[in-house]
């Protein structure tokens, strides 16, 4: 019975001094929405290097995904539970600006960008009103992925054009491919690839000066026909793809081209050889110069307010974007995501990847492309809250699919998507 | 238990009420009393009365399918042969399968990149080409019922089974040596004896049908170009996409005072009023 005391009493002494020693230490937790396996393994590896260096604190990280975070990360923030860091996309983070839960971090990027160099298109789209509200991490930008085997056996050369496109795609077709893997599901990926088509008709701009729109303009018109035109060359299910779908179409050969951020992964892992691997700029309208494409910087929110957790979060994204980590934090999916900074796209832990080694040339070229990347309601200095809910509710999206399954022409569709827009700018 | 079901059934429906007369817009930003506006937004708009329809085209079709597939499966697990027991137990596999996982499998098998249907349905002349199930509205309402009834119908076949086991046999053999065919049997005995058993399915059935969510959302997102779109999928795009949380809660409230009016409609008309002998 004495015995049984003692082990009790020294359980609960035990469970005391944790209790203390977690008192004492930062508890920080990390919200992302790189859900895959291999990407959570990879967070887990440098949370567990940074807390080990930092007694002090501690690092824990709850993966989220993209469909819910927009409800369930306002639900946190309104019941006081929300993370000390959150990752964001720019629209996100109006989102989240709007219920007045971020605080500018500019004082911080200003440090980072001193020691870093951050791409400017990288910071841009987290830079108005006086403040900047989120630390960009790292850099996503579409590209035209093809195989050169399939284009060498067609006689054809990669597009730099529409009209070349249009008919590299029809010869394709015609070779028993889907010329063009386009999509058409109401969701991100659709609005990114008209995206990448407006982009490259000069119709880049949602909203005028003032804050109201722009949508609804002829150039618009035009790369929502274009993409019509091209969508009688993608696979019949295309209205209902998700992200996966057009590279598993890719890498089953059967897409003769897609636009897509990478198929870099899933082309390894069947067996693609590297030197087959095409990837070029998204093409551009035959009246325009150069060719641009859709990115989205990614970036850390900190929403903590304490001092000692806003401080300790600040060193958590710190160790991130130190070159030695950065490669390895931005090859938690090689070749997927770009580096934000300058000292970030020469470091040997980026490059030293054997994915990274292996595909070096596409990679190069995505990250060229990426420097001429654009995200809709972020082309200027001025950013309106409503793009919020424009992004959310994948209204460019939505205005192709009157097209392509409702049957409308693409001036009414563009017509509509406008008047859907203004109700949910209201 | 009173207190249990005021707290977890009463708090969140007077909460939603509560929340349909504001005007919030995200989820935990503040909100002012703006009375019935929502509802006359709600109501005048088209989108929710076009939801409604197709919510009521889903309600119907599922039910027709999941009776056809119920019954059919019920007679059959009703007789006796041999590994009927193993088939009675299996039946309710896909019932029993997370919807993540069916909305997976049929992803695959529909897809034209390499799923089984297509090719299946080329080698048996039904088509020329591969089809998106997905791609139009017609086909994406069907498949999807067809899909949700696939999942669903152990679940009805089940409670038809138990039904057909408590009528006496000996009504089916007095028939017989009356001369009565099968389809007689079925028509004068089955259905009728059935029928307080169809209609606590029919009931049940339409409230469970009426708000699937899961696998429309899942399958779809409420497309093609809203072909798709009933009523829970308009109203979760309103309050956690369109950011109208207030005005999607008063799509809810008329939503469950629809089912409500018809559940109440269905016990006062529908009910078997006496045991049929």
């Amino acid at each position: 019975m004495r015995g049984r005391n003692v082990v009790f009493a020294s359980l609960i002494a035990l469970l005391a001094a944790s209790g203390l020693a977690q008192a004492d230490q930062v508890q920080i937790r990390l919200w992302h929405m790189e859900q895959p396996p291999q990407r959570v393994a990879r967070v887990q590896q440098l949370i567990d290097e940074f807390n080990k260096s930092n007694p002090g604190i501690v690092v824990k990280q709850e993966p989220q995904n993209w469909g819910e975070v927009y409800a369930k990360a306002p639900a946190a923030i309104a019941a006081g539970n929300a993370p000390e860091i959150l990752f964001a996309i720019p629209d996100f983070t109006t989102v989240i600006r709007s219920l007045g839960a971020l605080t500018s971090v500019k004082d911080f990027t200003d440090k980072l960008n001193a020691e870093h160099h951050f791409i400017p298109a990288t910071l841009r789209p987290y830079e108005y009103d006086g403040g900047v509200w989120a630390v960009p991490l790292y850099n996503m930008a579409i590209s035209l992925w093809y195989r050169h085997s399939v284009f060498d056996k067609a006689g054809l050369k990669p597009p730099q054009t529409w009209s070349e496109w249009r008919k590299d795609a029809e010869t394709l077709t015609k070779a028993g491919m889907y010329g063009a893997g386009l999509p058409a599901n109401k969701q991100l990926y659709t609005d990114q690839t008209v995206y990448a088509m407006m982009v490259n008709n000069g119709a880049a701009q949602l909203f005028n000066d003032d804050g109201s729109l722009r949508f609804n303009n002829p150039k618009t018109v035009e790369a929502f026909s274009f993409y019509k035109d091209m969508f009688k060359y993608s696979a019949p299910d295309a209205t209902n793809w998700t992200w996966g779908e057009a590279e598993a179409c890719f890498d089953a050969n059967k897409c003769g081209t897609v636009l897509q951020f990478t198929v870099i992964s899933t082309y390894n892992e069947q067996g693609g050889d590297p030197a087959d691997l095409g990837v070029a700029a998204v093409p551009r309208a035959d009246t325009e110069a150069s060719s641009n494409t859709i990115s989205y910087s990614n970036a850390a929110m900190i929403l903590a307010k304490d001092p000692a957790k806003r401080q300790a979060a600040e060193r958590f994204i710190s160790f991130l974007l130190e070159p030695a980590n950065y490669g390895r934090f931005l090859n938690m999916e090689p070749g997927l995501f770009l580096p934000a900074t300058e000292d970030g796209a020469k470091a040997p832990s980026f490059w030293n990847d054997p994915l990274a080694v292996k595909y070096k040339l596409q990679i190069e070229t995505m990250i060229a492309n990426s420097q001429h990347g654009m995200l809709f309601g972020f082309t200027t200095d001025k950013v309106f809250p409503s793009i919020g809910a424009i992004s959310a509710q994948n209204i460019l999206a939505e205005t192709l699919q009157r097209i392509v399954t409702g049957g409308e022409t693409p001036a009414a569709a563009v017509a509509a998507g406008q008047k859907e827009m203004e109700q949910a700018a209201k | 238990m009173l207190i249990w079901l005021g707290v977890t059934l009463l708090y969140p429906l007077v909460s939603s009420a509560a929340l349909s007369l504001e005007n919030v817009r995200i989820i935990g930003s503040a909100g002012r009393f703006v009375g019935l506006a929502n509802y006359l937004s709600v109501l005048s708009s088209a989108a929710f009365w076009l939801a409604l329809e197709r919510s009521v085209v889903w309600v119907a079709g599922n039910a027709v399918a999941q009776t056809v597939l119920a019954m059919a499966s019920a007679l059959i697990l009703e007789q006796a042969f041999p590994g009927v027991r193993v088939a009675r137990t299996w039946i309710v596999l896909t019932w029993i399968v997370p919807t993540i996982v069916i909305v997976i499998v049929w992803r695959w098998l529909l897809s034209t990149s390499g799923g089984m249907i297509n090719p299946f349905l080329i080698e048996l002349g039904v088509i020329r080409r591969p089809m998106g199930f997905f791609s139009s509205s017609v086909s994406a309402m069907t498949t999807l019922i067809l899909i949700n009834s696939w999942r669903w119908f152990p679940f009805v076949a089940v409670m038809l089974l138990a039904g057909l086991q408590r009528i006496p046999g000996e009504l089916y053999e007095a028939a017989a040596i009356d001369g009565a065919s099968r389809f007689a049997r079925f028509r004068r005995i089955t259905l009728p004896l059935l029928q307080p058993t169809l209609f606590v399915l029919l009931v049940i059935g339409t409230l469970l049908s009426f708000n699937v969510f899961d696998i429309v959302w899942l399958l779809t997102g409420g497309g093609p170009a809203d072909a798709t779109t009933t009523l829970p999928i308009l109203i979760y795009r309103t309050a956690f996409k369109g950011y109208r949380l207030s005005e999607a809660a008063a799509m809810s409230v008329i939503a469950t005072l629809l089912l409500m009016g018809l559940a109440i409609l269905a016990v006062r008309t529908l009910a078997p009023r006496e045991e049929v002998r």
